[in-house]
């Protein structure tokens, strides 16, 4: 079934369950789908959009309110929505940092906060993880110590996963915003895998800005994101415009500088708004979802020779799994070869992992129904059997 | 102006997504148990509803 010319129907969440790692908290709720059927033009939030001409003072739809929301919900002081978190680390790093200063990322950084870093000018520096794949305050602290060393000054900006991408790990971001602070380092949580997904209260873990993204996990529409601030760096980050045409002597009013005017205009806010409450909601449930994501990875965990590469037990719903001693041993024989666990997760109506994967891959269970749970364990246990793997 | 035919179409796809909705929550097997067939049931009325209102509008 066509959409429109050459453009098929993607009916993947509809007719599968889907486990892709990137996609799962960004699911629409059917509140977002109604509000983009009728926000799909693309200034549509515009109608009433009075003076002073920014996105974030617009009344109808409640853009306003939206944002004083989301600050209170985050525990922070002010907030915008921005195109994706990328667009969130690029507008702080190029506030803080100037060419050449030290930057630290951590060893399980996003490449967006290293390109945000790299369009500043900014020199990146890692903290390390330790042996079971978290980031730590001690590592921190070590790290700003030799940045001390090497640079003689602290670094301008932290970045800290709050739950990275790799392996789906929550690191211990207050201790090391403690740490971070004590050398006066401001300090970035990416929450592009908590904002939405679990409960995060910046105020109590101590950072300076919190990330989030719209369409990874906050059941948004794609490219949507949000930054927050602490009053005493909003100022910065969120500054206005101070230029002015030099023939025409215009000016730019309060268009915000680091997000060049307004950021989301159509779908991608209100369909965020739209999600809003649900996902308000949802955060407060997290403990289901880590009930889903403990019951698929010990069904594969019940697989011999199958290992986690995440913490464990599971304390989120995207977790890296090593099955070379399982179903890559099958996919040596297997006539599909690697392809063969695919196909068969696709038998059972099942998506989401990379084709050809058997060796190192990633899940992601959030949002799954307890049913839908239930028959991505199965699965995985049969099909493992059924290609003569011991189960236990 | 029909302001009653737009609102009829845009309940309608209201409704059909929540009838998307239905798919997603029971996908792969679509399986419904009794409450969501009533569910089911008494969202397609309201979608013949306003198919209804629709034809009263815009085609008789």
């Amino acid at each position: 079934m066509k959409c429109s010319g050459d453009i098929d129907v993607r009916e993947v969440e509809e007719l599968s369950i889907n486990i892709d790692p990137i996609q799962a908290g960004g699911r629409l709720t059917p509140e977002a789908m109604k509000a983009c059927i009728a926000y799909g033009d693309g200034y549509s939030v515009c109608d009433y959009c009075l003076k002073p001409f920014r996105l974030d003072y617009i009344k109808k739809p409640p853009i306003a309110e939206f944002h004083r929301d989301l600050a209170e919900w985050l525990h922070m002081d002010e907030v915008r929505v921005v195109p994706g978190a990328r667009r969130g680390f690029q507008a702080v790093a190029s506030t803080l940092v100037e060419k050449g200063d030290p930057v630290m990322l951590t060893a399980l950084s996003h490449y967006t906060e290293f390109v945000s870093v790299e369009q500043s000018g900014g020199i990146p520096r890692e903290i390390p993880t330790d042996e079971h794949n978290r980031v730590t305050a001690d590592a921190a602290g070590m790290r700003i110590e030799e940045v001390m060393r090497e640079f003689g000054r602290p670094p301008s900006l932290l970045f800290v996963e709050h739950v990275d991408y790799q392996f789906g790990n929550i690191h211990e971001v207050k201790e090391i915003a403690r740490v971070a602070h004590s050398y006066d380092v401001p300090v970035l949580l990416n929450g592009a895998y908590s904002v939405g997904i679990m409960e995060v209260d910046g105020s109590a873990l101590g950072v300076d800005f919190v990330v989030g993204s719209g369409h990874k996990s906050m059941a948004a529409p794609a490219p949507s994101g949000l930054l927050a601030a602490t009053s005493e760096r909003a100022e910065s980050v969120f500054r206005t415009t101070k230029v002015k045409g030099d023939l025409t002597e215009r000016t730019f009013g309060i268009k915000e500088v680091e997000l060049m005017g307004c950021t989301l205009m159509g779908v991608t806010i209100v369909g965020m708004m739209a999600s809003f409450p649900a996902v308000q909601e949802r955060v407060k449930h997290f403990d289901r979802e880590i009930a889903h994501s403990r019951l698929i990875t010990d069904a594969l965990l019940s697989i011999e020779g199958t290992e986690v590469q995440s913490e464990y037990p599971r304390r989120h719903s995207l977790t890296r799994i090593d099955t070379r001693g399982s179903f890559d041993k099958v996919a040596e024989t297997h006539k599909k070869r690697g392809f063969f666990l695919q196909s068969e997760l696709k038998k059972r109506g099942i998506t989401g992992v990379i084709p050809g994967s058997t060796r190192v891959w990633k899940y992601n269970t959030y949002g799954l129904t307890d049913a839908q749970a239930q028959h991505v364990a199965d699965a995985f246990r049969e099909i493992a059997a059924e290609n003569g793997l011991n189960v236990t | 102006m029909s302001q009653r035919a737009v609102d009829a179409v845009f309940q309608a796809l209201f409704l059909l997504t929540d009838i998307r909705a239905l798919l997603r929550e029971t996908a792969p097997d679509h399986l419904l148990d009794d409450e969501q067939k009533q569910q089911a049931a008494r969202t397609l009325e309201k979608v013949q509803k306003q198919i209804s209102i629709l034809e009263k509008e815009l085609v008789r």
